[in-house]
């Protein structure tokens, strides 16, 4: 057999006029997309930041009660030159211009296909007594960046196992990133809260719009047994998303 | 200025286009065997490269990198797809005009997917074993084991239709 014949086999074939002409307008559409996506990136600014960590946050429950919970909730962003901000969630909305990285064509393994933008922000919770909290967002994900070998790669049992969706490997690394689904809660212990590096997945409406207020439910357990719980609501505005107690 | 931004974005949507559709296609289109996922996997690639933007050295370089993105999503979409879809042979003529190569070309898309992307590399785009190496991160002596795997199944499957006048 002349395997030559290949190359001429191969480059028989040919993009249609229609395909090439929706690729370009495609790419043309994403890439402008892009650059409203990519100007998230940049968490600049965070008003309503309260610099100073707060034992016994304020807030209004779902009654309209006033009520004091013995515990603060800070939200974590990076911005563009690496550091990281902070701001603590009160009542009064936190504004986080999104950072968001290049994350466009996500295989879900799910299935379901959501449209997700990732976000850097995670949490961290200040209190005092505190054995475990628990995450729950009402819509999207908690997503964490892994990185992982060659060989885990090769290991396709393990990757769905570890619900790595996405994987991708630049050029010449052997180190292959990937992001792992880790479900809509999560419970962690109060002492590994860093050790916990889970950002938000929030879904869109395909044009980066967050349709309806997320809800992300905190319920902090107590060494004594009790629980306390406060909820954040996640909105948008704009290319920033705000982030307030309920 | 932005209009220059905006103005020089589309000159490099169509400049790639152009330049590395069509390879990214047909590689696409022989790894997955489906048109729909080769065209997701080539818009995916290019967006990759518009959004990254990576620096190369020369424009061989660029087609490497641009082979090893396609391929890195060829293989996860391959994974991922439960029921594989294939095209059916008479489909060819769809996007490959020349008869005779319809036959070579159903065998090549049915091998599994490893040695077909070797083949596809060495053969078709002319890379050296070692640098397909490279653009698939794997040892030489892997390639070179998938080259002959994949020449020794074409060759079989050649035999097979041959005696069965398949």
């Amino acid at each position: 057999m002349d395997f030559e014949k290949i190359k001429d086999a191969v480059t028989s074939i040919e993009m249609s006029k229609a395909m090439e002409d929706r690729v370009k307008e495609n790419i043309g559409k994403k890439k402008s997309v892009q650059v409203n996506y990519k100007r998230w990136i940049s968490v600049a600014c965070a008003f309503g930041i309260l610099l100073s960590i707060t034992i016994g946050m304020p807030y209004i429950n779902n009654n309209g009660e006033f009520q004091v919970a013995n515990f603060a909730i800070t939200a974590y962003a990076l911005s563009d030159d690496g550091k990281q901000i902070d701001t603590t969630i009160t009542s009064e909305k936190a504004t986080i211009e999104l950072s968001t990285e290049d994350r466009l064509g996500v295989v879900s393994m799910s299935g379901d296909g959501a449209n997700l933008i990732f976000t850097d922000v995670r949490f961290n919770i200040i209190g005092e007594q505190i054995d475990l909290i628990t995450y729950t967002i009402s819509e999207g994900k908690f997503i964490e960046d892994v990185t992982f070998s060659l060989k885990e790669y090769k290991d396709s049992e393990w990757v769905r196992s570890e619900k790595i969706n996405f994987i991708s490997n630049e050029p010449g690394s052997a180190v292959y990133k990937g992001i792992k689904e880790i479900g809509n809660s999560y419970t962690v212990n109060y002492n590994e809260q860093d050790q916990h590096k889970y950002t938000l997945a929030i879904p869109h409406d395909g044009n980066y719009v967050i349709v309806e207020d997320i809800i992300i439910n905190v319920n902090v357990k107590y060494i004594d047994g009790h629980s306390e719980q406060q909820n954040i609501v996640v909105t948008q505005e704009s290319n920033s998303i705000s982030l307030k107690l309920n | 200025m932005l209009q220059q931004v905006v103005w020089s974005a589309e000159l490099d949507v169509e400049r790639i286009v152009d330049t590395y559709g069509n390879m990214l296609f047909r590689i696409c289109l022989v790894i997955l065997c489906n048109e729909k996922d080769a065209e997701d996997v080539v818009q995916d690639t290019f967006i990759t490269y518009l959004t990254k933007s990576p620096t190369f050295n020369d424009s061989e370089h660029e087609k490497a990198w641009l082979i090893t993105i396609a391929t890195n999503r060829c293989k996860n979409m391959r994974r991922y797809n439960i029921i594989r879809k294939h095209i059916d042979i008479n489909d060819l003529q769809l996007y490959s005009k020349n008869d005779k190569n319809h036959g070579l070309l159903d065998h090549l898309m049915r091998l599994p997917t490893k040695p077909k992307v070797v083949l596809l590399l060495h053969y078709v785009e002319g890379y050296k074993v070692d640098e397909i190496a490279k653009i698939l991160t794997i040892t030489t002596s892997a390639v070179k084991k998938r080259l002959q795997r994949g020449r020794e199944l074409l060759r079989e499957r050649y035999r097979k239709e041959n005696e069965y006048g398949l």
